[in-house]
């Protein structure tokens, strides 16, 4: 009320003053300065970025209720997950599996189907319907729990001031108590290969290709990179990956799981080069060229494509934020130095998700923007860096969580392996679906769980219970004597613990 | 006599503890140290020295709100945890009570801070109270 009475006498001075006295600036400009200085309210909360981490932290600040107010560029809320990254492209899996499945694994089955067509642009409307409902719905959330939502670039001014290039035109500016860095990450590029999001496309691209790619060539045969080329390659591309390292799904995956993932999805028609460096590439002419070598040395060898798929990782994304008008440095990747409780070397201004440490994961931003709030609010927060899942969302999915057999053995830790493989299950065999296996690692001595790896269907569910398992500190035979429903997938996640301590039942 | 065998180990099985335990209701931390540690995630496991200078920093602090926005004392001072056991200023004056003490207790004045006991008197005093004063001008 105060506030509104003071904006509306000093906008009648203002307006008093220009009107009458145009001549003399220096008043006028002093006190549209003090106009300036009372008209924005200070917020509990201000926060850089509406996607996964800003987002969260924007609702949870709500119903702890602070005064927030949530800042975003792109102009609509979710960022690159819910935007352009793991909603879209689970869409895109989601229905490509579905295409592929009716096409080649129907007859078996006792189903007779016709003429089967791809309607590519119908797909990629269902995958804009999905998209579009969640990010209207996170707009909702925002209403539901009081959340300022102002669509523009932030940047900072001071210490507790964001200057705010809108959208729509125009600048405004929010001063918070608190300050969040929450500006997400952005494809890394690969030197010498413009990302034109046409032929040379990054995941942003490879989520909106107008018609499918004869060839497809994927540099990065991690978790990005395998997702969108199995959508592809179900479509009818035929899809090949490079990777610099020797196995495929990243370095965080077991090796025994990413070996066994790489001969089914080769078994579906992916070619691999793995072992394999990208040393150029060229869009001049009609097709794009890669000159590819072995990460050694000695073997060159010119590739070809329609399309290419840069999928070589994420940097943090720091652009036009004004780190430096209060002196925030970065570390050497790019990323925002934090301590544990997410505050920078100014106490009041945090920051989580992507930007800074840990995985680029979304459920890790998740964690982490309650957590944040949870230290402004009350003083203590928790996130679990050694318990977060990862799920890679091919057919079978994999997932995993813990420690993987190459970790243990580098730490000299000493562990007891028990496996479970998905043709031993009465679910999937029924499912038809028995491609994949379930592994689990445990301490020799206590049991307690170390690690759980996952390949076949459905693994990205079923790693929630091991996550949970992991959090909890439990051992083997505590999921082995925990009864799980028959006949169900998880009955695999079951029998392997009970291989770990013991002996499974149905193997 | 193996069949005792099967037995106790039977009843010991029903025993087991699953390493999965209610470990009882929520407890608030009472006192949270707050000073600046590394991140768990951070690949150097290691902190700039410009996080621990920033706070002995005084000449940053423009005005006293913004020090007090950045001042620590047994945790950030605008933050205290509000519970039972919190640090000064976690509860208000109504909420701690009456000061004065149930019926039957009493306070000893020596029990009380130093300020409220009474103040020690000097010889000179003494013997001025005693002679009437005249002492002062012996």
């Amino acid at each position: 009320m105060l506030s509104q009475r003071l904006l509306g006498r000093s906008a009648v001075r203002s307006a008093f003053k220009s009107s009458t006295l145009p001549s003399i600036a220096t008043p006028a400009a002093r006190w549209s300065r003090r106009t300036f200085a009372t008209e924005a309210e200070e917020k509990d909360l201000v926060i850089i970025g509406g996607g996964v981490a800003g987002y969260v932290a924007a609702i949870k600040a709500g119903q702890e209720g602070m005064k927030v107010t949530c800042i975003e560029k792109r102009g609509t809320l979710g960022g690159t997950c819910l935007n352009v990254g793991c909603i879209p492209s689970k869409s895109l899996l989601n229905n490509s599996h579905l295409y592929h499945q009716v096409l080649h694994d129907t007859k078996h089955r006792g189903i007779e189907v016709g003429d089967v067509k791809l309607n590519l642009a119908q797909l990629m409307k269902a995958k804009d319907t999905s998209v579009a409902g969640l990010t209207k719905g996170v707009e909702f959330l925002f209403k539901k729990n009081g959340v300022e939502y102002i669509k523009g670039t932030g940047t900072f001014q001071d210490e507790h001031t964001i200057k705010v290039a809108l959208n729509d035109g125009g600048e405004t500016a929010v001063r918070g108590k608190n300050i969040l860095i929450a500006t997400g990450s952005e494809v890394s590029p690969f030197p010498g290969l413009e990302i034109d999001e046409k032929r040379v496309v990054s995941s942003t691209g490879a989520i909106a290709l107008e018609k499918v790619p004869e060839k497809m060539l994927v540099i990065g045969g991690g978790i990005i990179g395998l997702e969108m080329a199995s959508v592809w390659s179900r479509l009818g591309s035929q899809v090949t990956v490079v990777e610099f390292l020797d196995q495929i799904g990243g370095p965080g995956m077991d090796t025994e799981i990413a070996k066994a993932t790489q001969k089914i999805l080769k078994k579906q028609g992916m070619i691999f080069k793995t072992g394999t460096k990208v040393v150029s590439g060229d869009k001049s002419g009609e097709k794009v060229k890669l000159e590819v070598d072995s990460a050694k040395g000695g073997k060159p060898e010119t590739l070809e494509a329609d399309v290419v798929l840069v999928a070589i990782g994420r940097r943090p994304y720091t652009g036009n934020l004004g780190l430096e008008n209060i002196g925030l440095e970065l570390d050497e990747r790019g990323r925002v130095i934090i301590d544990s409780e997410y505050r920078t070397k100014i106490p009041h201004i945090r920051c989580v998700g992507d930007v800074t440490f840990g995985p680029m994961l979304a459920h890790k931003a998740e964690e982490e923007a309650v957590a944040v709030v949870e230290y402004i609010k009350k003083g203590y927060g928790h996130v679990n860096y050694g318990c977060i899942p990862s799920v890679m969302y091919t057919f079978p999915e994999v997932a995993w969580v813990g420690q993987s057999e190459q970790d243990l053995k580098k730490a000299g830790v000493k562990y007891r392996i028990g496996t479970f493989p998905f043709s031993a299950n009465s679910r999937a065999k029924t499912n038809l679906d028995t491609d994949g296996m379930v592994k689990m690692l445990a301490d020799p001595e206590t049991d307690r769980l170390l690690g759980i790896h996952i390949i076949g269907p459905n693994a990205g569910e079923m790693i929630a219970e091991g996550t949970l398992a992991l959090e909890y500190g439990a051992s083997a035979e505590d999921i082995a004597r925990t009864c799980h429903a028959h006949p169900t997938l998880a009955e695999a996640f079951k029998e392997a613990a009970m291989a770990t301590y013991s002996k499974a039942i149905h193997f | 006599m193996f069949a005792t065998k099967v037995l106790r180990q039977a009843a010991q099985h029903a025993e087991r503890t699953p390493s999965i335990k209610f470990i009882g209701k929520r407890s608030i931390p009472s006192s949270v140290d707050h000073t600046p540690q590394p991140h768990p995630a951070s690949p150097t496991h290691s902190l700039p020295s410009s996080f621990t200078s920033a706070a002995s920093e005084q000449s940053s602090h423009h005005s006293f709100s913004t020090y007090r926005d950045h001042a620590q004392q047994f945790g950030p001072l605008r933050k205290t945890i509000k519970s039972g056991s919190a640090g000064i200023g976690g509860q208000s004056g109504f909420e701690l009570g009456p000061v004065a003490p149930p019926t039957g207790i009493f306070f000893d004045r020596n029990e009380l801070p130093a300020r409220f006991r009474r103040a020690p008197i000097s010889l000179a005093e003494i013997e001025a109270v005693e002679t009437g004063g005249a002492a002062a001008f012996s």
